[in-house]
This record gives structure tokens, sequence and C-alpha cells, in this order.
């Protein structure tokens, strides 16, 4: 009874002179996680703003529930509302998602501008932050907070609506890797939950945890999409969209040689 | 420049808020309008970088540094409307949290600085910059005058604040209760300061951070060059285009010693032997705002205290020359005059490109 | 000033405020007197004590609101040093050299006469110098208790008593997140270049670096401001927005508002001529 979340069809996107989008085609199932894999440049953060109507199609379609999302749909407040409640996007930079003077303020913007009432806030902003760990961070201003707490603190400000469809634009980049296993694991814990999950990566150690299927991109395309296993072992394609790299490095032997590799077990 | 609390009369501070209150609304209710709901991040982070650019120390030719205050970029990035909200804000801040510049004196540093310092730089550089291409030179120059002049005109204004304090708020015993020094000590202390350092650094900024634009994002001079050609197109951008504009700019030139003398002379109470006195000059370096007053020439300085001088006791209405109102009467007209023509340049290139 | 004065010079700025920053957040916290009275009442109080100095017409009163002011700080357990540091020194030096020539220029009965130089002394002049060094010191001083004693966004909502529009309380909450953001970003910025820069640079060069600078913080202002609203609209921003009204008045915080206003009304009372 999988229900199509988002379906992509032939979008085209472009800033200014560069093509970021060159036809591209995915259809994300409901509660389903799903990595979309690429290297910088390749347009998979670009077709994360686009599935969070932030950026709108300049050809193609581009459905979320079977709703076309175009900029006119976004006219309408009701719609934009509910769309807004249900689906959350985690940007890559925390700085740009932590905007308020204060966490309390930062975690209950979202709930503010869909005028919950006050008390309601409260309460979910209270739950959402003991939840997270970072309840003592309450009235901490945002340049106070450590890397990894801005994306802990992000994170509450996107799940306090109780998104049932979450956008992640590389949620471990710049992180410390105590951070980034805390992150990846909470990711792991939404599988089967009934959440749907799209994460922008180029990191391939976790994507086994964090998705059930992927799709790989390169210049603005889908290249290729499969589980993750099925697409960590083709290297060849890993090789070819820039997601693996090689090298030099001492063996055990004492051998120096180069050769494509991922850091799985390092 | 930024006046401290303790310098104005709670009067001087009430007059200046209610003469920045109609550009506050003025402005935003036109970026409402224009804007709509990108106001608020455009504003915010706008105004937090004029307010880091305020910390820049700025190296200036002869080896000194000096503050900009950014509000010619300002008003050339987003014209003058986003650059009036975008600099009290920044000032607000500065004075509110960083404790310079006085709460109650806030109204005054945004009148002088926000409001008649995004108005005249966007004026002038509109008014230089014409129609040329967008990498042309003539921005890079309309852009450093409109550095140079917007911050005088600023300083003037804060000087006639000033300057006007002794005149009508004394104690009982007639000692000054707030800002000591009349105009014509006044003026010309902050103008040398702003003439000669804080205006040259507001020009380098001004001036190098057009062209720096010009080199890596011409789309962000676009907003206040609607009508202007992305090539460079010599036949437009030569001297001879220019002609004329140089025309309007030497009268710029003109109106600002003019102004200066205006007030400055105050009727002809000045006379240059006020500049042989070592007392007062000392007082004049020491009642200079800025930080870094540069050394003085006393003879040039005398030389340019007698060429303002000396045309103007002849037209001086003798009726005012004892009136103590006449002091704020001359300082209310030339401020006004001067934000009247910038309003007005507003109007009729708005229009221009309404119609365009 | 050397080659690197400039980088020197603003490094400095960029630090000092990033401590002021600090400092604040930290004296919020503590527990004292006024840390403890709703912002509103902090805001309308101080504001009062303010105007009170900037109207009177007698040193006494201005004498007697600075005492005041430095009985609140000692209350609410600022430190003297901090004081001192962050406002009466800076204060002090820039009001004083103002105020020093009007001691010798202003015209009034002679007091005394400066030996060697023979420079006259008045009463009068001594009186003004004394106004205008009080007067700004007292302000300063009340002004940055508030900013000490309460937490920059209570500040902010605070504001909504003096009718400041919403929007500008969320512009001001969010233009001081991103002066914090940049100023720390110069810092690097400017740091990179003083170890990368051997030897002197000439003028052109240093203005150059200076500008290029500011020209860098300008286009990520820009692709700053871009992403900030894409950030808000994915969180339900439409335009207007809302803030949550967090204070509570109670008996206590209108005894202090009654005793703040009374205190600054008898100022001003006191302070006619």
């Amino acid at each position: 009874m999988t229900t199509r979340i988002f379906e992509v069809q032939d979008v085209r996107y472009c800033y200014e002179r560069v093509v970021a989008l060159d036809g591209t085609s995915l259809t994300v199932p409901s509660g389903v996680r799903v990595a979309l894999l690429g290297a910088n440049g390749s347009g998979k953060s670009t077709l994360l703003r686009l599935l969070d109507g932030l950026y709108f199609a300049e050809s193609g379609v581009l459905r979320f529930a079977g709703e076309p999302l175009t900029e006119a749909r976004f006219e309408d407040e009701s719609f934009s509302f509910d769309f807004r409640r249900r689906v959350g996007i985690l940007f890559q930079n925390p700085d740009v998602q932590l905007f308020n003077p204060s966490v309390f303020d930062e975690v209950a913007f979202g709930p503010l501008q869909l005028r919950w009432p006050p008390e309601e806030i409260r309460k979910r902003v209270g739950a959402i932050l003991d939840a997270l760990h970072i309840a003592h961070l309450k009235d901490r201003p945002p340049h106070r907070l450590s890397g990894g707490e801005k994306k802990r603190v992000a994170i509450a400000s996107v799940l306090v609506l109780d998104p049932q469809v979450l956008l992640l634009d590389e949620p471990t980049a710049a992180l410390d890797p105590q951070s980034q296993g805390q992150m990846i694991d909470m990711i792991s814990a939404w599988k089967d939950t009934g959440r749907t999950v799209v994460t922008a990566t180029h990191d391939l150690h976790s994507v086994e945890d964090i998705a059930d299927y992927c799709f790989v991109f390169e210049a603005g395309r889908v290249l290729a999409e499969g589980t993750p296993s099925d697409i960590l072992q083709d290297v060849g394609l890993l090789r070819r969209t820039g997601l693996l790299h090689s090298h030099r490095h001492t063996h055990p032997s004492g051998e120096i040689h180069s050769h494509p590799h991922q850091h799985h077990d390092h | 420049m930024h006046i401290p609390d303790g310098y104005l009369s709670p009067s001087t501070c009430a007059a200046l808020y209610a003469a920045s209150a109609p550009f506050w609304y003025v402005s935003l209710r036109r970026l409402q309008r224009a804007l709509r709901s990108r106001l608020i991040p455009l504003l915010s982070v706008f105004a937090a970088f004029s307010f880091v650019v305020m910390m820049f120390n700025m190296p200036l030719p002869g080896g000194t540094t000096g503050h900009a205050v950014g509000v010619s970029i300002a008003s050339i990035v987003l014209g003058p409307w986003a650059s009036i909200l975008a600099i009290s804000i920044a000032l607000l801040i500065q004075a509110v949290f960083f404790g310079d510049g006085g709460i109650t004196a806030l109204g005054a540093n945004c009148f002088n600085m926000a409001v008649a310092g995004s108005l005249a730089a966007y004026a002038i550089y509109r008014v230089i910059s014409g129609n040329c291409s967008i990498g042309s030179r003539r921005r890079v120059v309309a852009a450093g005058l409109a550095g140079y002049l917007s911050i005088n005109l600023s300083a003037l204004l804060a000087a006639v604040e000033f300057g006007i304090q002794p005149l009508f708020f004394r104690d009982a015993g007639g000692a000054p209760l707030y800002a000591p020094y009349p105009l014509k000590v006044a003026v010309p202390a902050m103008m040398l300061g702003h003439l000669t350092v804080a205006g040259v650094a507001e020009a380098v900024l001004a001036a190098g951070l057009v062209a720096w634009l010009q080199r890596s994002h011409p789309s962000l001079l676009r907003a206040t060059a609607p009508n202007a050609p992305e090539t460079n197109g010599a036949a437009a951008d030569g001297w001879p285009a220019i002609r004329p504009l140089l025309v309007g700019l030497s009268i710029l030139l003109l109106v600002t010693p003019l102004g200066i003398l205006a007030v400055g002379s105050a009727w002809g109470e000045w006379s240059p032997r006020d500049f042989a006195d070592p007392a007062v000059r000392r007082q004049i370096a020491a009642v200079s705002l800025h930080q870094q007053p540069p050394s003085i020439v006393p003879a040039g300085l005398q030389r340019l205290s007698a060429v303002w001088t000396a045309p103007f006791p002849a037209y001086a209405p003798p009726f005012l020359r004892s009136a103590s109102f006449g002091y704020l009467l001359s300082a209310t007209f030339g401020a006004g005059l001067i934000l009247l023509v910038a309003v007005g340049a507003d109007r009729v290139f708005s229009g221009r490109r309404g119609s365009g | 000033m050397g080659s690197h004065g400039f980088l020197e010079g603003s490094i400095q700025g960029f630090l000092r405020a990033l401590e002021h920053a600090l400092e604040s957040e930290e004296l919020a916290r503590r527990n004292g007197l006024l840390q403890s009275l709703d912002p509103r009442v902090k805001l309308i109080g101080t504001l009062g004590l303010v105007l009170a100095a900037t109207t009177s017409r007698r040193l006494a009163v201005i004498a007697a609101l600075f005492a005041l002011a430095c009985l609140l700080a000692a209350c609410s357990r600022v430190p003297l040093r901090t004081l001192m540091f962050r406002t009466w020194a800076g204060a002090l030096t820039f009001t004083g050299v103002i105020a020093l020539p009007a001691v010798f220029l202003t015209p009034g009965p002679l007091f005394w006469r400066l030996p060697l130089l023979g420079f006259p002394v008045t009463l009068t002049g001594l009186r003004t110098a004394a106004y205008l060094v009080s007067r700004v010191e007292t302000a300063a001083t009340l002004s940055m208790l508030l900013v000490l004693c309460t937490p920059w966004s209570h500040v902010l909502k605070a504001l909504r008593v003096l009718r400041v529009p919403v929007v500008l309380v969320v512009i001001l909450g969010m233009t001081y997140r991103y002066i914090l953001l940049m100023i720390a970003a110069a810092r690097e910025m400017f740091e990179s270049r003083r170890s990368r820069t051997v030897g002197r640079l000439d003028a052109g060069q240093r203005r150059r670096m200076a500008v290029s600078a500011a020209g860098v913080l300008l286009s990520r202002t820009m692709q700053l401001s871009g992403d900030v609203y894409l950030a808000m609209q994915a969180r339900g921003f439409r335009g207007d927005v809302y803030v949550l009204d967090e204070f509570r008045m109670d008996g206590r915080n209108w005894v202090w508002l009654a005793l703040l206003i009374a205190l600054g009304g008898a100022a001003v009372w006191a302070g006619r001529s």
C-alpha cells in the first residue's frame, strides 16, 4: 500500500547561467528512506529545495502526494501551512537555519508561524528539547553553540512540527565524529517508522544505515538507482560519479599503492 | 560621529527623533511593498554587514586609518530606503548593545547618518553615474564622491546640532548644559576630521567596493542602475559624455564648503584670528569627534577660513546676526534644502524607472 | 602606524565586540537584583533614569543618579571593574578630551590660573565640563546596566511595550545574531591575511586588502540573506511574523516599576533650574 510522496518528472532548474537539474526524474515512495548520492554540484541539494517548495521547476512536473508543487499552489495559505507542517528540511549550513536570538525562540519559530496556541508551543518545544538532550541550551544564543549542538538545535526546530517527510542536506557534513555518529543513529532509528526521509549526501560509509534506496546523481540527472548494497558494489559507477577516491596508502604488507577505495573499515 | 547621551538636550533629541520618524515610516512602507516577505532577512543580514564594516579600520593615504560608516555602499547596493533602515538598525544595536552612541541621541545619529547620509549618497551616486554601463569607471568615481560627501554632510549636521546647544541650553549661572562649543568652533572641529579622515575612509570603502563588485558580482550593482547597459560602451563612457556631469560635480563640490560657510562662519563671527590662538586650535582638535584627529596645518586653515568668511558677512541679513534663532533657522534650512534635493532626485529617478 | 596596523586594529575591534557579547551573557545569568526583574520594568526604568540624567540642570542630581546606577550595579553583581573598563574609561577619555578646553574657554569668573601656561580656569568652565562628563558617564552606565543584566533576546521582546513593531523586533534579533557570525567570519579572514602577509605592504595593497575583505563579506551577506529567507519559508514563514510573549508581571515587578519611575520623576523634578 505504498503511496508516492514525491514524483519528479523530467525536471529542469537553472541558477542564472548554470544548469543544476537537467531532466531529473525519480519517485520517492511513502515511508521509505532514500539517499541522493552525488559529488558536490551534481544537483542533489537543488532537488531537495525543489522538493521543499522553495524553488520551482522551470519545466517538468513535481508532485507531492499527488499535488503539483507550483508557486501558485503555495499562494494558498492553507496548502502552504499543511505542506510546511508535513515536510521539514535540514539545511547543510546550520548558521542559515538558526536565525533567532535563542535556542528556545529558534525551536518555537515554526510553530509560531503556523499559529499554534502558545501553551501548546511551550509544551512541544520543551518536549523536543528534552528528547534531543538539549534542554540545557534553551536560553543560549546560537553563536554560543558548538557545531554538533547547532545541528541538533536545527533538527529540533524541524522535528518540533513532527513532519512525516524529512529532507536532509548533508546532515553529517562538518561534524565531529561523535556528532556524526549520533546523527546517523537518529536517521537509522527512523527506519520503518512511517517517516519518509530523503538524504542528500556524498558520504558512502553511512548509506546502508540511513537509506533503504539510493539515487546516484551526475550533472543534474539520475544516473542509476538501486538498494544501497547494489550501488556500493558498482565501483565503476561510483568512480565515474566522483564518489570514490584514490590516494596512496600503505598496506600491512608494506606495499604502497593507490586504488579507488572507501574508508569502510578504517 | 556617534553622538553619546549627554551631548544634546532632550528637546534636540526629541526633535531629531521626530525628524527621523517619517523617513523610517516611509522606508518601511515602501520596502514592505517592494520586498514583501524578503524584507526581514535582507534587512537583518545587511544591517549586520553594515555593523561589521563600521568596525573595519580602513587604511588611508598618508598611513592613517579611519572607520567608515558604510552608508554609501548600502545606498548603492540596496537603494536609499533600505539603507535608511539597515543603517538605523545597525546604529541602534551599536547604541543599545555596545554603548557606542547614546540612546536618547539615537534619533540624532540616525537622522545624520542613516537618513541624510543615505539620501545624499544615493542622489550623488545616481546623478554622477547617470546611465553609464555597470562596469564603467564613472561608477567608481561616483561611489567615492557619494561616500565622501555624504559622510561630510552627516558630520555637518552633527556639528550644527552640537553648535546650537550652548545657544539654548545654559544653567542659571550661564554654564552650557550640554555640548559646550558654539557653531564657530563645533563646525570646523567636526569638519576637519571628516574632510580629511572619515570622509576619505568612506570614499575608499565605497569606491573600492563598487570596483570590487564590478569584477566579482556586477549583478549587485543592478538595483540602483536599472537602465545601465551590461557591457562597457566606450562611446557612452568616454570623457565627452562625462563633461556635463563634471559641471554638476563641481557645483556639488562648491555646495559643500558653502554649506559649511552658511552655518560655520555664522554671519561673520568667525575670524582668522581664532586660528592663530593656540588654545582655540587645541580646542578644535579636541572637539573633533574622530578618534584620530589629523595633524592641523594652521596656515592652510587660516587661508581656508579666509576663503570661507570673506564673501559672507556682506550677504548676511543683519536682523539674523544677533538673533540666536538665526542659527537654528539657517541650519534647518540648509539641512532641509539638501534633503529636499536628495528626495527630489530620487523622485525623478524612480519616475524614470517606472516609465522605462 | 605599521603596515599591519589596520589588520591589528580591526582584529582588536572584533575581539572586543565578541568579548563584550560574552561578558553580557555571563552577567545576565547571574543571580542579582536587575537580573530578577521583568525586562520591561528594566527597560522603562532605565530609560526614565537616562532621561532624567539628560534633563537635569543640577550637577548634584546627576551625581545622585550616578550613585544610584552604581548601587544598582552592586546589587546586580556587576563588578565595578567591568563598568570601569567597559564604560567609564572610554567615556571619560573621549568626553574628557572634548570637555577639557571648555574649562579654559568658557567665559566667567576666574577660579584659578594654570601655572606656567597661564590659562584661566573659570568656574563656569568647570561647571560646563562637569555637566558634560557627568551626564555622559551616568547615561552610559545606566544603559549599559540594562544590557549587562538582560539577555539580548529579552531586551528585544521588552521593546514591544514601547510599541516597536514586531517586524523590527525580529529584525533586531536576527541582525544581532548575524553580526556575531560576521564578526567571526571577518576575524578569520583578517587573521589568515595577517598570517600570510610577510614584509611591508604599500598603502595601495593594504587598501585593496581591506576592500576585498569587505567585498567578500558583502557577497556572503547577499548569499546568506537568500538562504535565510529559504530557511524561514521552509518553517512556515509567509511575511508576517509572530513572537511568543514570555513575560509575566508579578507584584514585586510592579513595585519596582513604580519605584524606578518615581525615582526618575523625582530626579526630573529636582533637576529643574
